[in-house]
């Protein structure tokens, strides 16, 4: 990085873009209150915030997704005000969502110039001026693609690239990154900031949300953080520490630790998976001959770069996918060939889709803290509403639910009171074998704490606990015993006590695949990496 | 306090779209209606007298909505749990069909046992005709709503086939011999048809209210509407409800050409469906999948249909502009669908971290 940029970053006159006095209400819920922002050229500058704190709808304003309530938006000292993504985009401002919205079927030089193609005489599209461009494009940021490979056969890394090279096509000079990290490998994020940090040297401003405190502090010059809808304080990254910067985004001072004494008594296994084999929705092989057993009055914790195979591996557990082979036993018992028997066998499964599979979310809370427990609140034929509401009221009030009372639809809490509901439910029956699954997804960190408490109560009265988690924080924090997943396969399995982030990160891309593993068994390596799903 | 808000709620809230969805049409048909050079104000107080004003008329437009019940109900039911039954049609042929046969084919027997089970063969006839794209979605994961579409005309050619030919009444008439007097359902107005079959469908609407608020399987069945993945992850055997909900739908469609058979005509004729199940579609998405709505949605239909035959007649304005009204309805219903399900859509596929988003407006 030149001097002159160094100093030009430092230099709270050079502004390339405010936010001034932003508001934004859907409704009755006030997003974004009076948030203000100034982002200098060519720094990198996090926005880090619990999930709800409003970092998203901020950019979304910005990129004219939204349109704000009141407030100024000044950029290059102009007025500004955005009716649309493309007013946004000709004015020189770029956004990678957290779901990448490429087309898998096209080329990395076809999504590249999708929206802005190139174009020979009249309607045709000029491909070869498309990937003469894209090469001219990567050889001048230095970030390496093939034009003419399909998006759909890049490992997540690279599509995150071809968005990158996507934005830059157009021009953009201000760079929005939404939580880009969340589906990288450790060594694909060293790359993602590496790319990052030559881009703000070349003078493109980037804006950087997230909440994992150490990449924020790895990468940014300059840090803002929000809550509850406004800015709280832009720090300079010199002066501060995690701690900080969380004791800012909680509004008090949060325990970045589990508070969790060694694990007592380990009993019998309660949960054995052998040999398993599990397909995915498209067919390939997810889950790979895996085996694994978690006994009772421990927490094992399952590390992996999303889409390694947990997914699937969970769904057999509580009998939403049916295995290809092998065998998963609950207390010695076949449970699994459908979630009620699952159930009846033990097992609570607190799913990572709370819409989509644990919740319903247009339905009251008591109904949604009923299902599951129908022969409790019924009678007969018939189910009895009071008592199904008096369970859930107790409910409510012992998990901490807040947003609504039990008549308040599910969907409109927020993430992590949501996770209270299905904490909630899959805890009040007998289970003896609790899987969570990402269990602080969208959580924000006062309910994080909560959560991670209650699973480790529950593993010292004994109960045999699986978590699932692509945030190697939590896996560090809780687990017992670490896990990790790579293609469908277990490669490594270490006590809490003696490892580290850098060894679980290089099990988690696959380099200790060969140690793990019987020499005497050949490895197949199928020459792409693991299937990932393009979302949006 | 908290309750009485949530009470008056989950009552107002439904009324929202149906209310809008009528005003719409109402708006689009008086604009209709100028083109056409004629008053508004003047044609819709035609068709309101002509549909409600004296016993004669009244009585013809509660003719008009009985079916309606039933098909209406029929599809509800199915909604109501996520599944698109639109073969309520057929169904409703399948149930006349047998009600026809056994009204005259069993004479001889008492009323009281006669009544009941032609009326118990109807619905079983409906639920035979649903059964096929009941089983070949719950176990072959075959489109409903694309088998049921197929089943109609299939009905209607079938049920023809046997009123035209092989149980064909001696006359000119394509019909099957006419029903013994005591499979009849009474009637009670010298002015239509109106018959007993009225108070069965308001009975099995009021039924299934109380079913959907009160028991285990109404609650399930909702739930399975809501989100299926959900019923089942907590242990509900979404398949084998999926197959009892669409053999009930189908049974209450039958119920619809019951009441034709045994109420109105007395014979089976062919052909004799204007397309009450059809309209039933309409109906239960202007009631929202709510059986009292479905009453309440029958009767405006009912209302528009009787009235167009005195529109047509002291207008001259054709008494299918009743229909355009009836269309421009679903289609606003319609477009609210996609309105209400696209949101929903993306919230499934969007990660947990989503920001709150914008609540949909319902229009």
């Amino acid at each position: 990085m030149s001097k002159v940029q160094t100093e030009a970053k430092s230099d709270p006159t050079n502004e390339i873009l405010v936010l001034d006095g932003i508001s934004k209400t859907f409704g009755e819920l006030v997003a974004i209150e009076n948030a203000s922002l100034s982002i200098r050229k060519g720094e990198i500058h996090a926005l880090v915030g619990e999930n709800g704190a409003g970092k998203s709808t901020l950019m979304n304003v910005l990129y004219g997704i939204h349109a704000r309530d009141s407030g100024e938006m000044r950029l290059r000292g102009q007025n500004v005000r955005f009716s649309g993504p493309s007013e946004a985009i000709r004015a020189g401002i770029g956004m990678v969502h957290q779901h990448f919205k490429l087309s898998p079927s096209f080329t990395v030089a076809e999504n590249i110039i999708l929206g802005s193609e190139p174009m020979k005489g009249a309607g045709r599209v000029d491909f070869a001026k498309a990937e003469a461009e894209t090469r001219e494009l990567s050889r001048r940021f230095d970030l390496e693609l093939d034009p003419k490979a399909v998006v759909a056969k890049l490992p997540v890394g690279l599509r995150q690239r071809v968005e990158i090279l996507k934005a830059l096509y157009r021009s953009a000079e201000i760079l929005i990154l939404d939580e880009p990290t969340a589906v990288l490998t450790p060594n694909e994020t060293r790359e993602l900031f590496n790319t990052m940090r030559s881009l703000a040297a070349s003078g493109c401003t980037i804006i950087f949300i997230s909440h994992k405190l150490r990449e924020v502090l790895a990468v940014s010059d300059r840090i803002s953080v929000m809550r509850r809808g406004r800015i709280m304080r832009t720090f300079d990254n010199e002066n501060v520490t995690a701690q900080d910067i969380a004791n800012e985004m909680v509004g008090r001072s949060v325990l970045l630790r589990v508070d969790k004494s060694a694990a007592r008594e380990i009993g019998q296994p309660v949960l054995e998976v052998n040999n398993l084999v599990a397909f995915g929705d498209r067919g390939e092989k997810a889950v790979d001959d895996l085996s694994l057993a978690v006994r009772a009055g421990e927490i094992v914790g399952i590390a992996g770069v999303q889409g390694n195979g947990q997914d699937e591996l969970v769904e057999c557990i509580a009998g939403i996918r049916t295995p290809g082979a092998g065998s998963i036993e609950i207390n010695g018992v076949a449970a699994s060939a459908d979630p009620r028997s699952a159930r009846e066998a033990g097992l609570a499964y607190i799913p990572v889709d709370r819409g989509g599979l644990g919740l319903s979310l247009q339905s009251p809370l008591w109904e949604n803290l009923s299902v599951g427990h129908l022969s409790e609140v019924s009678k007969g034929p018939f189910l009895s509403a009071r008592r199904a509401q008096e369970r859930a009221s107790k409910l409510i009030q012992a998990y901490d639910v807040r947003g609504g009372g039990m008549f308040a639809e599910a969907g409109s809490l927020s993430g992590g009171n949501q996770q209270k509901i299905q904490i909630a439910r899959e805890l009040s029956r007998e289970a003896t074998l609790i899987v969570a699954e990402q269990p602080s997804q969208g959580v924000d960190i006062g309910a994080i704490e909560s959560i991670h408490k209650v699973l480790v109560t529950m593993r010292n009265a004994g109960k045999a606990v699986l978590v699932v988690s692509a945030d190697l924080d939590e896996i560090m924090a809780l687990s017992d015993r670490i896990v990790v997943m790579y293609r469908g396969r277990v490669v490594g399995d270490l006590a809490s006590g003696d490892t580290s982030y850098e060894e679980i990160g290089r099990y988690m891309g696959g380099l200790h695949e060969d140690a793990y593993r019987d020499p005497a068994t050949p490895i197949s390596r199928p020459g792409l990496q693991p299937p990932h799903a393009i979302d949006g | 306090m908290e309750n009485l808000r949530v009470l008056i709620k989950s009552l107002a809230l439904p009324l929202i779209a149906p209310v809008v969805a009528i005003a719409i049409a109402a708006v689009v048909g008086a604009i209709l209606i100028v083109l056409l050079g004629r008053s508004p104000l003047e044609v819709y107080q035609t068709l309101l007298e002509g549909g409600l004003s004296g016993w004669p008329n009244l009585s013809v437009t509660l003719q008009m909505t009985t079916p309606l019940l039933f098909t209406g109900l029929s599809v509800a039911i199915a909604f109501r749990a996520g599944l698109w039954n639109i073969g309520a049609e057929g169904q409703m042929l399948i149930g006349a069909l047998f009600a026809g046969v056994a009204g005259y084919a069993l004479a001889g027997l008492p009323t009281i046992v006669h009544l009941p089970l032609c009326i118990a063969l109807g619905f079983l006839g409906g639920l035979l005709w649903a059964s096929i794209p009941a089983l070949l979605r719950v176990y072959l994961g075959v489109n409903e709503l694309v088998v049921c579409l197929m089943l109609n005309p299939i009905a209607l050619l079938l049920t023809g086939y046997i009123s035209t030919k092989a149980l064909k009444a001696p006359g000119p008439t394509n019909k099957l011999p006419d029903v013994a007097q005591t499979a009849y359902l009474p009637s009670f107005s010298i002015y239509s048809q109106l018959n007993a079959g009225i108070i069965l469908g308001i009975a099995i609407c009021i039924f299934f209210l109380a079913f959907n608020a009160t028991t285990v399987r109404g609650f399930i069945w909702k739930l399975i509407g809501l989100n299926p993945r959900f019923a089942h992850y907590g242990g509900i055997d979404v398949k084998t409800n999926a197959l009892w909900i669409m053999l009930v739908s189908g049974g209450v469609a039958g119920l619809a050409g019951v009441e034709q058979v045994l109420g109105q005509y007395h014979a089976f004729y062919d052909n004799f469906s204007p397309g009450f199940g059809f309209d039933g579609i309409a109906v239960a998405m202007l009631a929202n999948s709510n059986p009292l709505g479905v009453i309440a949605a029958s009767f405006l239909f009912g209302t528009l249909n009787g009235g167009s035959a005195v529109l047509q007649m002291t207008t001259g304005l054709s008494k299918y502009f009743v229909q355009v009204l009836q269309f421009i309805v679903v289609l606003v219903l319609a477009a609210r669908f996609v309105w209400h399900r696209k949101p929903g859509a993306i919230k499934r596929k969007a990660p947990a971290t989503a920001q709150p988003q914008p609540v949909s407006q319902e229009v």
